[in-house]
């Protein structure tokens, strides 16, 4: 798992068009969290993907006409596990499922 | 005051907008209402993806920004596929569209469609405005991001009450761009592309679209001049290099020459200079290249490594870039590469030239070229004729061969043609098209009679869907599923329906050495008529176009014949 960082300004579209890039490629979006910053807001992804993706998307993103920052962390597991009370809408799971059994499910 | 479609007129003519094509439809009326007395012509096409290919084609001829107006719902959707053309292929556009009036927003009104939404991934930028007062800073900046960096689409999409509330109004603002990381040169450059070179015992150097966007051609052609070495370009680069230059192998990839796909197949050092290396251009992405290190020239960032990771990135505006590079190059000596060339360019890897079902096409597609005053534009549709259009192509007009090339748009051509004939009314324009993206718009033949275009339009018509077809004969056993165009109507009866003059012309008389008087003169009047003209070709059923890379081989693994 890849942790990244994207700073933008939050006008129309421009967080679309982030998580746009991650979905185009089929890529799962297990964790998303955007938060305002200052003067603009912060999008924190953790991603599945290799370091050929890694510098695709990084390049996307820059790409974005609003996107102002974008870094790339460490690797980290914790964060891969879904936030309580939260359940992928698809495929469905049960209630003890979680993320893996969801994508086991729908591999 | 002014009412917002006043504005946004106002604002466009600013932008120096003095030719848009569009549809009306409900949502939009206001601004068509606005129109008289404008200062933009406005083009009425008969359907709204013939209005976003014109407009295109006229952004591919001038390098200007082509503008489409669409009504909201279907009028709307119906841009979609343009703008995701104009995306692939990095052509300035921006589109308007009318959206139902903002309290009705997200309730499903009649012809309410996500504009906004459905066209993120296929846009740069856009916006949905919902008040009079964001007009003229929207209109600004979506003509700046239109233009700015890589070109491409952006989409402006108005409610109603925006387009008929009234306000003060003190003229067009200016955009500022904000402040923007700026991608930067690699430090050493153009050192540590001369060091490359300076190593390299088979470098080619590859040239796309970049080049021209960047209006870098004659810096381009310098630096060349410079180098000698190989020389290949991508469909969209083609014109850029001139074809009787003693470096240029053609064009590349699935269908490209023989002599260019070895060579870059060979190559120890690959200069690529404004392409994006899509799948089409490298075969097997996995196989492209494979003993060349690549350094790409490139002014967007995100087409980098989209095939195999570049090793040198030289980010930056290919009109800076590239002449940096070639005073740099002037002042060291590089190695002898005659040995190289001379096998690249070796008389056993001249040019296909596709003999056989294709061979009365082809003599029609060089016969034409031939006749061609000089500057002029041919713009191919998609499919099989596109390929040969391509390959026979000789002229180095820096915008004279314009195709959708990222997209495969079927039903291109026509509509594009008309955007181009009006960016350049003393120029001759021979549009190319199969008998079945000819008739994915032929409604447009409509707005060629209306506005009494000189386009030259010939269909090769082959009564099949060419490409599909082929591909079925090569790697689906034959089985024509749903290509056979058998019952196609009568091309020159419909032209004469909206008033066209056609001709036809049988295979046959593209077979004859010297070419037969018939034809020379048919051919003769077809180009030099003041008038719209369309010339219908018959092509054998099963002509290929040859050389091919199957999908998923590498460049080196062409076929030849089935």
């Amino acid at each position: 798992m890849q942790v990244f960082g994207i700073r933008y300004r939050n006008t129309q579209g421009t967080l679309m068009r982030i998580l746009n890039a991650v979905s185009r490629r089929g890529i799962d979006l297990p964790y998303v969290q955007a938060t305002p910053a200052e003067h603009s807001h912060t999008v924190t992804l953790l991603l599945e993907v290799g370091p050929k993706q890694t510098g695709q998307l990084r390049r996307d993103w820059q790409a974005i006409v609003d996107v102002t920052e974008v870094r790339v962390g460490s690797r980290l597991t914790a964060m891969a596990k879904p936030a309580p009370n939260w359940t992928p809408a698809y495929p469905p799971v049960s209630a003890g499922g979680g993320i893996e059994a969801a994508r086991t499910a729908s591999a | 005051m002014p009412r917002g479609a006043e504005i946004v007129l106002g604002c466009l003519r600013a932008e120096g907008v003095d030719l848009a094509f569009g549809y009306p439809g409900g949502a939009i009326m206001p601004l068509y209402d606005a129109l008289e007395g404008s200062g933009i012509r406005h083009i009425l096409t008969r359907h709204e993806q013939g209005a976003v290919f014109a407009a295109e084609g006229y952004a591919r001829a001038t390098g200007k920004v082509g503008v489409a107006i669409a009504t909201s719902g279907p009028g709307a959707t119906n841009l979609v596929t343009g703008i995701a053309d104009a995306k692939m292929d990095s052509v300035p556009l921006v589109t308007i569209t009318g959206q139902v009036r903002s309290a009705l927003l997200g309730t499903d009104a009649f012809q309410e469609t996500d504009v906004f939404g459905l066209t993120l991934s296929l846009t740069k930028w856009s916006r949905l405005v919902r008040s009079i007062e964001e007009i003229p800073a929207v209109v600004a900046e979506a003509f700046y991001w239109a233009r700015s960096g890589r070109p491409g689409p952006v989409v402006i999409d108005i409610t109603s009450d925006a387009l008929k509330a009234n306000m003060d109004f003190a003229g067009p603002v200016k955009f500022q761009p904000p402040a923007r990381p700026e991608a930067h040169l690699r430090d050493g450059f153009p050192a540590a592309v001369i060091a490359l070179l300076e190593t390299a015992k088979r470098p080619v150097a590859l040239v796309g679209a970049g080049v021209k966007l960047a209006r870098a051609i004659e810096q381009l052609r310098e630096l060349l001049d410079q180098l000698r070495i190989p020389t290949m370009a991508t469909v969209h680069g083609l014109g850029a290099v001139p074809a009787e230059a003693p470096y240029y192998l053609g064009m590349v990839g699935m269908h490209g020459t023989r002599a260019a796909n070895l060579a870059l197949d060979e190559s120890d050092l690959l200069l690529v200079f404004g392409a994006r290396l899509d799948d089409r251009v490298t075969g097997e992405p996995t196989r492209f290249a494979p003993h060349a290190r690549i350094v790409h020239f490139e002014i967007d960032p995100a087409q980098l490594d989209r095939a195999r990771t570049c090793d040198l990135a030289v980010i930056g505006d290919l009109a800076e870039t590239v002449p940096a590079f070639s005073n740099a190059v002037r002042r060291v000596s590089l190695p002898d590469w005659r040995g190289w060339k001379a096998i690249a360019e070796g008389p056993e890897r001249a040019e296909t030239d596709p003999r056989g079902l294709a061979q009365p096409t082809v003599r029609l597609l060089d016969e034409l070229y031939r006749r061609l005053p000089e500057n002029s534009v041919v713009v191919a549709d998609v499919g099989q004729h596109q390929m040969w259009a391509a390959q026979r192509y000789r002229a180095s007009a820096p915008r004279g061969f314009i195709t959708s090339g990222g997209l495969g748009a079927m039903g291109f051509a026509l509509p594009a043609a008309i955007g181009i004939q009006l960016a350049r009314p003393d120029t001759t324009v021979l549009s190319i098209s199969g008998d079945g993206g000819f008739q994915i718009n032929v409604q447009e033949l409509a707005t060629v009679r209306r506005l009494g275009l000189p386009i030259k339009m010939v269909i090769i018509d082959n009564k099949y869907l060419g490409m599909v077809r082929q591909w079925q004969q090569l790697f689906y056993k034959r089985n024509y599923a749903e290509t056979d165009l058998s019952d196609n109507p009568d091309f020159v009866a419909i032209a004469q329906a909206y008033r066209i003059h056609g001709e036809r012309l049988g295979e046959d008389s593209m077979r004859e050495v010297p070419l037969g008087g018939e034809a020379a003169s048919l051919l003769d009047r077809f180009l030099r008529s003041p008038e719209p003209e369309l010339l219908t070709f018959d092509c054998h059923p099963e002509a290929n176009v040859y050389p091919m890379v199957p999908a998923g081989a590498a460049l080196s693994e062409m076929v030849f014949e089935e």
